[in-house]
């Protein structure tokens, strides 16, 4: 059961990393790397379940913080480098 | 298996953080390759270096990185042709090291030849010697007391440097906005 | 197998499932909004199940409230991150794709 969801999640990773590669705007690119991020989380956890060791729950809940800043410090990089010109980057 | 799957990520997003056009894209590829990687060194059971990985990689250097490009314009490049003699240099040398880990003894089998001089040392003798429970930090902290030694000079005087650039930065800033 | 393995079980693999469909709205959807209601959408669910999942599969043990923790703090964040990217998207230009505008496809389709 748990390698079936393990499964599953590393589908999704796929995906997302796919659409980080194909993505024509940058944000398409931002938005892909979260759900990347997100997924990994889900994946540290199960790792965390399958080896049976409950304190790799802390690198899980480490990466969630980490992912969460990374993505504000990004948008906020483009918002101030939005401010000088208008135009969507790719 | 999911080894296997994991660094085929870790090979796409390496080719793609090459062919980016974009200094930001490359950056955002960067934290997601350090992402991959602690969930690789997960795998292989080293809790506390994917949690370095994970600290570092994908948030501190991620983070660092942005700042630095706000003090540069941002670049995008032209398409390059692809440098036929070069790949085949790197193809070849790849090759050869993959080949080579042919020979290597299987992974963390008891009887490997590096775990025969010094490491059963540590291991019985770190109770009596030193008395610290966790055999990790008494080898990096007593054992090879001398390396982390020079580890720590040589990220002290990088951090110095640092921090030396950038004081001189500011001040001249300054000095230019007081003009 | 006991009833808490069979809830887990369901929680787990809903979750999947929800990540999975994510996954491929990521792909299916048109433009970069349409887009970002699949992934944030799910995004969300999908942790909340599988984490509910695990923790389940875990027991009453420190691990529970660890997974509690996580699930708490991506609740919180992630419809922040999905907010503030979509805020940013639009303060520099993109703008959604509408069926009437200019040429009947719409311009970032697979």
């Amino acid at each position: 059961m748990l390698a079936a969801a393990g499964i599953a999640v590393l589908v999704s990773m796929a995906l997302a990393l796919a659409r980080a590669l194909l993505g024509p705007t940058l944000y398409d690119r931002i938005l892909a790397v979260n759900m990347f991020g997100t997924k990994t989380v889900l994946f540290i956890a199960l790792i965390a379940a399958l080896v049976g060791r409950g304190d790799y729950l802390d690198i899980a809940l480490l990466y969630a913080l980490i992912n969460f800043i990374g993505v504000i410090a990004l948008l906020r990089y483009h918002e101030v480098s939005a401010k000088s010109g208008s135009e969507p980057p790719a | 298996m999911i080894d296997i799957l994991l660094l085929l990520f870790l090979a796409i997003t390496a080719i793609a953080i090459v062919r980016s056009r974009d200094t930001v894209t490359a950056v955002m590829l960067a934290g997601l390759s350090s992402l991959i990687s602690a969930c690789l060194f997960l795998l292989l059971d080293a809790a506390d270096v994917a949690f370095t990985e994970a600290a570092v990689g994908a948030g501190i250097s991620t983070l660092l990185m942005l700042s630095a490009l706000h003090a540069v314009a941002p670049t995008k490049t032209r398409p390059r042709k692809v440098a036929w003699p070069a790949l085949a240099v790197a193809l070849l040398c790849g090759g050869l090291l993959a080949y080579g880990t042919l020979d290597l003894p299987p992974f963390a089998a008891p009887d490997n030849p590096v775990h025969q001089h010094v490491a059963n040392h540590y291991l019985e003798q770190t109770n009596k010697e030193i008395g610290v429970p966790n055999v990790v930090t008494a080898v990096l902290a007593s054992y090879r007391g001398f390396d982390t030694l020079g580890e720590i000079v040589v990220v002290f005087t990088a951090g110095l440097a640092v921090l030396l650039l950038i004081g001189r930065r500011r001040q001249e800033d300054q000095d230019d906005d007081a003009k | 197998m006991s009833p808490m393995e069979v809830i887990a079980a369901v929680l787990l693999g809903s979750g999947a499932l929800l990540g999975v469909i994510g996954g491929i709205g990521l792909h299916r959807m048109p433009d970069f909004y349409t887009r970002l209601h699949a992934a944030g959408v799910t995004d969300t669910l999908c942790s909340a199940l599988f984490l509910a999942g695990l923790a389940l599969h875990f027991g009453a043990t420190l691990a529970s409230v660890k997974l509690a923790l996580i699930f708490m703090f991506l609740m919180f964040t992630s419809p922040t991150s999905c907010h503030a990217l979509a805020n940013t998207a639009f303060a520099s230009g993109l703008r959604p794709w509408q069926a009437d505008s200019k040429g009947s496809t719409p311009p970032s389709t697979p």
